[in-house]
C-alpha cells in the first residue's frame, strides 16, 4: 500500500514530471479518453488516466512502479484524443529517467531488458543489429528457442540473413559521445555532485 | 525529382523487402533516392522511452547529416524513424537549451528547417496519383485489400500533421489508383502491439489478433501495410492468433510498395514478395497478378 507521508520530495515530484516531460498535467480533466483508447490498458495495466492521477496526488512511488509507462508503445493515441493535448509518451520518458536515477527496480523487467539490449546495440554499432538483440533477449530470458520455427522459415525464404549475426561495425564518434555523456551524467549523480 | 533517403536499421534487416520495393518503385517513378551517408539509428522506441537526450541527439546526428545534403528534404519509409526525425526537429525548435546541448555533443549546428516526409504521404502528395496512374501496367483487379496505417505515421496529430487520424485515406487512394478493391474497415490506425512483440508477446498477439480477425471478417484477401514492424507483427503472430481461434487465417501482409511495384509490372522477386511468412505469391497467382 502506498500512502503519502507529506515529505517535501512528494510535493516536488509533480513539478519535476511537468518540467521534464514538458506536459502540463495540471490541465488534465481526468476524462479518461486516454485510457479508453490506450492499446495497453487492461485489467492489469491501469493506463494513462490513472497514472496521471497518481502523479497529481504526488504518489511518487506508485507512479514510478506503475507498469503503464513501461508498457507504453508511444502510439500517440492518447495525445491525439486528449482535450488538453497531453503527450503521455513524453511523461513515460520522464518517469523512466527518474526511476533509473533513483534505482527503482523496473516493474516490468522484460520490457526493461529489451530496451537496454536494443540501446546497447546502438551504442556499440551505431545502428541496431535486430537479430542480435532478439537472440540476446531470448537467451537472457531463458527462452533460447522462442520464435525459432518462424525464424528458420524466414531464413529459408531469404527474408533474414544469418550473416547478420556476424555483422560487426563500430559506432562513430558522435554516437559514442552521446552515450558517454549520459553515463558520465549518471556517475556524477551517483557521487552526489 | 531527387530526395534524401533515410532507410533506418530495420530496412537493412527484417524489413529489407520494404527497402527493396521502395527503391524499385521510386526508380520507376523517376524519384532519385539519395541515401544519407553514415546515418545512425534513431534510437527507436527504446531510446524514446529510456532517455530523452539520447533519443533527440541520435536524430540530431541524422538531421545534421541531412541538412548538408543537397535535396533539402528527406523521405523515411519507417514510420517510427519518420516521426522521430520530425519530432526531434520540432522539440529542439521549441527548446533552445536542448538544441544547444545536442549541438555541443554532436559537434554540429542545426538549422532546423528540413522537410521530413513519410513514404505514403510523399508518394501521395509529392509524386501524386496522376504520375502513379501513368505507370500502371497490370491493374490489381479483383484484389480485395484493407489498408493498415498503424500509429506512428499518423499519431499524434500534433507531430505528424495528419488530417484525419481515425480515418486516413492517402494509402486507400494509392491502392485504388492501382486498381485494387479497397475495403472499408474500422482498424486503420489501431495498434498492432509495436515494440512489445518480443518482451510482451501475449499483448502483441492480442492486439494483432484484433486486426487479423477484423480484416478476415471484412473479406479481405490481404492486409496492406506501410511499416515493417506492423508487417512483422501481423505476419509472424498470425499463426498464434489462428491457434487461439482454431483456424488458419492465411492473410498475407504486404507492403503497399510491393503492390505498387507489381502493378507497375516489376518482377515479384525484386520486390521481395517471396519473403513473407504468410505467402502472398499463391494469392497473387490465383488472382492472375503473377504469372
Amino acid at each position: 500500500m502506498n500512502r503519502l507521508t507529506g515529505a517535501a520530495v512528494e510535493k516536488d515530484f509533480l513539478s519535476r514530471v511537468i518540467e521534464e516531460s514538458g506536459q502540463n498535467l495540471l490541465a488534465c480533466l481526468q476524462c479518461g479518453k486516454c485510457s479508453g483508447g490506450c492499446p495497453i490498458s487492461s485489467d492489469e495495466v491501469a493506463g494513462p488516466r490513472r497514472l496521471i492521477a497518481e502523479i497529481l496526488y504526488g504518489n511518487k512511488r506508485q507512479a514510478l512502479e506503475d507498469p503503464t509507462w513501461w508498457y507504453c508503445v508511444a502510439c500517440g493515441t492518447c495525445m491525439t484524443r486528449c482535450p488538453v493535448e497531453i503527450n503521455m509518451y513524453r511523461v513515460a520518458t520522464a518517469l523512466a529517467e527518474m526511476a533509473e536515477e533513483e534505482k527503482v527496480p523496473p516493474s516490468e523487467p522484460d520490457i526493461h531488458l529489451f530496451e537496454e539490449l536494443f540501446l546497447k546495440s546502438v551504442e556499440k554499432y551505431g545502428r541496431a543489429n535486430e537479430l542480435k538483440v532478439v537472440m540476446n533477449f531470448n537467451l537472457r530470458t531463458h527462452h533460447p528457442f522462442k520464435d525459432m520455427g518462424v525464424g528458420m522459415t524466414l531464413m529459408r525464404k531469404g527474408a533474414i540473413n544469418p550473416g547478420e549475426f556476424l555483422k560487426g561495425g563500430r559506432a562513430g564518434e558522435r554516437v559514442a559521445r552521446i552515450f558517454s555523456r549520459i553515463s558520465s551524467k549518471a556517475q556524477r549523480k551517483g557521487t552526489g555532485e | 525529382m531527387k530526395v534524401s533517403y533515410y532507410p533506418g536499421c530495420s530496412l537493412e534487416s527484417t524489413g529489407k523487402s520494404y527497402d527493396h520495393s521502395t527503391r524499385e518503385v521510386c526508380g520507376a517513378l523517376g524519384v532519385e533516392l539519395q541515401e544519407v551517408t553514415d546515418w545512425v539509428c534513431c534510437g527507436s522506441s527504446a531510446g524514446l522511452k529510456m532517455n530523452r537526450f539520447v533519443s533527440t541527439a541520435l536524430s540530431g546526428v541524422n538531421l545534421a547529416l541531412l541538412e548538408k545534403e543537397e535535396p533539402g528534404e528527406v523521405v523515411a519509409p519507417c514510420p517510427f524513424c519518420y516521426r522521430r526525425l520530425a519530432s526531434a526537429q520540432e522539440e529542439m525548435r521549441q527548446d533552445p537549451k536542448l538544441k544547444g546541448e545536442v549541438e555541443e555533443v554532436i559537434d554540429a549546428e542545426l538549422v532546423g528547417s528540413l522537410k521530413i516526409h513519410n513514404l505514403v504521404t510523399f508518394l501521395r502528395e509529392k509524386v501524386g496519383l496522376e504520375a502513379i496512374g501513368a505507370k500502371l501496367k497490370k491493374p490489381l483487379a479483383g484484389l480485395k485489400v484493407v489498408p493498415y496505417y498503424g500509429c506512428f505515421m499518423v499519431k499524434p496529430q500534433q507531430v505528424t500533421g495528419c488530417g484525419d487520424t481515425e480515418n486516413p485515406t492517402s494509402m486507400d487512394e494509392i491502392l485504388a489508383a492501382l486498381g485494387a478493391e479497397v475495403l472499408d474497415w474500422d482498424f486503420k490506425t489501431e495498434c498492432c502491439g509495436a515494440g512489445l512483440s518480443l518482451s510482451k508477446t501475449d499483448k502483441a498477439v492480442e492486439l494483432s489478433g484484433r486486426l487479423i480477425r477484423e480484416a478476415a471478417f471484412r473479406g479481405a484477401d490481404a492486409i496492406v501495410v506501410a511499416c515493417q514492424l506492423c508487417q512483422a507483427n501481423l505476419d509472424v503472430r498470425q499463426g498464434q492468433v489462428g491457434k487461439e481461434d482454431n483456424k488458419q487465417y492465411d492473410l498475407p501482409v504486404i507492403y503497399f510498395t510491393q503492390l505498387m511495384g507489381l502493378a507497375f509490372g516489376l518482377a515479384p522477386a525484386a520486390l521481395g514478395l517471396n519473403h513473407h511468412l504468410v505467402d502472398p505469391v499463391a494469392l497473387l497467382q490465383k488472382k492472375g497478378l503473377i504469372g
